[in-house]
């Protein structure tokens, strides 16, 4: 005789469909429902959005329907959490009603604020979204010579190497088309180096300097000026542009904040170890939601997601999950067309770089297919 | 020093390599008031040269660079 439990899994992108999918490879249906409440409807594979802009894949096999991606054994209902309370252990949704858990997982992902840099909106560029990338191809196409300005408007963006990701793309599209002896590219990034991770920072800084790509260090984005083309730092730079491409600012979600789990950041601290929010030990946050000192990344949120399904089919199981999330994650991040390197790291071991590969870049430009064929399914 | 200046904020970036210390103190500095002081607390050893190059070329102010158990503590105060 089993008494059914119920893990409640808040969002509906990776984090929160790959645990759903590991969870149900785990525990019995008797044991455990397993409902999932999220509204995205379209699941989009975000790490493809650098390549994008280029043309260099098919953007459709970057987009699939999120009701499609969950295993068997797996009730997801599409709707918008606007509620969540902890301590009477229920969550609210947009149309009324309110779900109780057993286990609670926070997987909200967080969303673009734009309207944190002044003068951002209606100039600056990116690739963060799909229509912003499929935008941004056409603007691309149309530009033929000046200064492009490509960096982060704030220190905390998902997926960290994107934008020297995109940098180094930008290099090659413009060589392709002739052009690159009439552009300027000015890569910017808030830190000393060019990149977070200092022996990856030396390698790309290298390759930056075979290409002429010109760097600005220590260069956090304050203000955007449209009318005199000037974007400026805090620490009272100011680089002109004639394109800017900038990754927007980023929060937690609202309802986050709303429901007293994170201040205006929206970013919700937890347990780094065990992944649990405060005293609270049926509540979990992991993916873009959680305010973890490790990469905002599907490949992240891919490791936790792995970790929590375990930690909780034990406890389900009546046993207790002994290991922890030690913050690992591994990617690959482009340096080119045909070339890529990989990185491993977790909170104690840095990540290094010392080659760039094709088949790092096969990888990189197949794991669409790999993620939405076995990574989200839980199979992987 | 720090003992006598008591931190608005900490800031725990042990064991943070992505996005890393500074990263953590730059996003910290960013949600801050000013006249806030803010303790990092980092276990990597370049943050000692990074952080304090940052805050002086960001116009603020290094209150002190402290080696403690294990990691360091490096505190500032917002000017700006």
């Amino acid at each position: 005789m089993y008494s059914q439990k119920r893990a409640l899994i808040l969002g509906d992108g990776a984090a929160g469909t790959i645990l759903a999918n590991k969870l149900r490879f785990l525990t019995n249906k008797n044991e455990l429902e397993i409902v999932v409440i999220g509204n995205s409807k379209k699941h989009y594979f975000k790490p493809d959005g650098v390549q994008i802009p280029f043309g260099l894949l098919d953007y459709r096999k970057s987009v699939k329907n999120s009701e499609f991606l969950f295993n068997a054994g797996v009730k997801y209902i599409q709707d918008e959490v606007v509620r969540i309370d902890v301590d009477q252990r229920f969550v609210t949704v947009k149309s009324g009603k309110s779900y109780s858990y057993d286990y609670l997982a926070i997987a909200t992902g967080d969303r673009l604020t734009p309207e944190d840099v002044p003068g951002y909106e209606g100039e600056a560029k990116h690739f963060y979204n799909l229509q912003a990338a499929l935008s941004l191809k056409e603007d691309l196409a149309k530009f033929n010579g000046g200064d492009i300005v490509i960096g982060q408007a704030s220190p905390e963006i998902q997926c960290p190497p994107a934008p020297y990701e995109f940098t180094f793309l930008l290099d090659h599209y413009f060589r392709k088309r002739g052009i690159r002896n009439k552009i300027n590219i000015h890569y910017t990034y808030p830190l000393n180096r060019v990149f977070t991770m200092p022996q990856v920072a030396v390698f790309v800084d290298k390759l930056f300097q075979e290409r002429g790509i010109i760097t600005h260090t220590m260069f956090n984005v304050e203000t955007v000026d449209p009318k005199n083309k000037v974007v400026n730092s805090l620490e009272g730079e100011s680089v002109k542009y004639d394109m800017l491409i900038l990754v927007p600012p980023h929060r937690g979600q609202k309802v986050i904040t709303d429901s007293g789990l994170a201040g205006e950041s929206g970013y919700i601290d937890v347990d780094r170890h065990k992944l649990n929010y405060g005293k609270y030990d049926d509540v979990f946050v992991i993916g873009d939601a959680t305010n973890l000192p490790v990469s905002k990344a599907g490949a992240a949120a891919h490791f936790q997601s792995g970790y929590l399904s375990h930690h909780i089919a034990s406890e389900v199981g009546g046993a207790v999950y002994e290991d922890d999330y030690n913050g690992e994650c591994a990617c690959y991040t482009i340096t080119g067309v045909n070339e890529a390197i990989s990185l491993w790291f977790s909170y104690e071991k840095n990540a290094k770089a010392n080659f760039k590969s094709k088949l790092d870049y096969i990888f990189k430009w197949t794991s669409a297919d790999t993620y939405f064929s076995g990574m989200v399914r839980g199979i992987m | 020093m720090a003992e006598e200046v008591k931190p608005t904020k900490v800031i725990d970036a042990r064991g943070s390599f992505c996005p890393g210390p500074l990263m953590e103190l730059i996003k910290g500095y960013k949600q801050a008031k000013v006249g806030d002081v803010i303790s990092l607390y980092s276990s990597d050893n370049g943050t000692k040269v990074d952080a304090p190059a940052w805050i002086k070329k960001s116009g603020n102010e290094l209150i002190g660079v402290y080696d403690r158990d294990g990691y360091v503590e490096i505190v500032l105060k917002k000017v700006r």
